[in-house]
């Protein structure tokens, strides 16, 4: 977001931590569409462990964490696991063109918030903002700003809510 | 007339206790390419960094988000910087911008406009897109951190104390950096004389 000058500076090096929420949250259903125009809904995804990443182009943070969610993706895609980035307020076109420059081009699934109001929903202030979803439906983690989300400390969260 | 001094007394030392106020560890960094420079400050388990942004890029965000022509101006005629704010320490951490001001040359205070307050102009001008500000307020747990634009209406040639503030275990703490300035309109073609 803030030019070739500010991606130049070090930006804060990607941690792993996720916060575990003391107490889990339902997790607001939404429905949206991908790419393609087709439809997501939340609840279809009952019975998997969920990474909800909230992002845009614009945000640096977001592009950064973005490989790691890509490897987390393949290392778990044969699993009751699924990554869900939320982009915000963007179109396809663009999107398209965008993760067509990154290092690693993203396989999981990617859905357009075109009016926020999911963001709104899930109260996400700034971007990237992520959230661990357990397989009932309730947000059990959150993450805000990026993330390494393929360290195995993040692996064995969602193993450990797999094994619930 | 005891009792209200005692009152006075026990207050004072409250506010000693649940406030601190330290000397930054506070940066500077010159982008060699466009002169542009970057406040690091870091002190208690908070940092900041302030990263001056030319009014071009501004326009050149929000024309991308199809903001009105006169809000893009109005926005790009504030000198925005790029900030980066994160909890280093290891417990949960709080701040508000409301907290945060700026202090000119004269002397005078001014608080740092909000992403409400600019959220709130900006549905009068009919835009309804909300990101790229610098949120209101946050409580940061271990690890968390943010980034957004903090706006700063002041001259573009003046030069000011930027003031901010943040909560760390029940303790509010205070952060200076001095002597900032903003971009410059435009970027020149040597930056060694910015």
């Amino acid at each position: 977001m803030f030019t070739a000058q500010a991606a130049e500076r070090q930006q804060p090096k990607l941690g792993y931590r996720l916060t575990a929420l003391s107490k889990p949250i339902p997790a607001p259903d939404f429905t949206l569409e991908d790419m393609d125009a087709t439809k997501f809904s939340l609840q279809d995804y009952r019975g998997k462990v969920i990474l909800l990443n909230f992002w845009a182009t614009w945000c640096p943070p977001c592009r950064r964490e973005m490989p790691s969610m890509e490897r987390l993706h393949q290392n778990f895609k044969d699993k009751e696991f699924i990554v869900l980035a939320i982009n915000q307020m963007e179109d396809g076109d663009h999107v398209f063109a965008y993760t067509g420059q990154l290092e690693i081009d993203p396989t999981f699934t990617i859905l357009f918030d075109k009016d926020s109001t999911v963001s709104r929903a899930y109260r996400v202030q700034g971007l990237p903002t992520t959230y661990l979803i357990d397989k009932k439906g309730n947000i059990r983690f959150r993450a805000i700003g990026g993330r390494e989300f393929d360290h195995p400390e993040v692996e064995k969260l969602i193993l450990q809510l797999m094994q619930e | 007339m005891q009792a209200s001094k005692n009152i006075l007394i026990s207050a004072l030392c409250s506010l000693a206790v649940l406030s601190s106020s330290h000397a930054a560890d506070v940066s500077i960094h010159k982008n060699k390419e466009s002169g542009l420079l970057t406040w690091t400050s870091k002190d208690d388990g908070f940092s900041i960094e302030l990263i001056q942004l030319i009014p071009d890029f501004i326009r050149a965000i929000y024309n991308k988000h199809d903001f009105p022509v006169d809000e893009v101006e109005r926005i790009a005629g504030y000198c925005l910087f790029g900030t980066i704010i994160q909890n280093t320490s290891q417990q949960q951490l709080s701040y508000r911008v409301s907290d945060w001001r700026y202090v000119d040359k004269k002397g005078r205070s001014y608080p740092v406009k909000t992403k409400t307050q600019w959220l709130e102009e900006w549905r009068k001008a009919g835009v309804t897109f909300s990101w790229t500000l610098l949120p209101d307020s946050g409580d940061f747990e271990i690890g968390d951190w943010q980034q957004g634009f903090t706006t700063v209406q002041l001259d573009r040639n003046e030069h000011f104390d930027f003031i901010y503030t943040w909560t760390l275990d029940g303790i509010r703490h205070e952060g200076k950096i001095e002597d900032m300035s903003c971009a410059p309109a435009s970027l020149s073609t040597n930056p060694s004389k910015q």
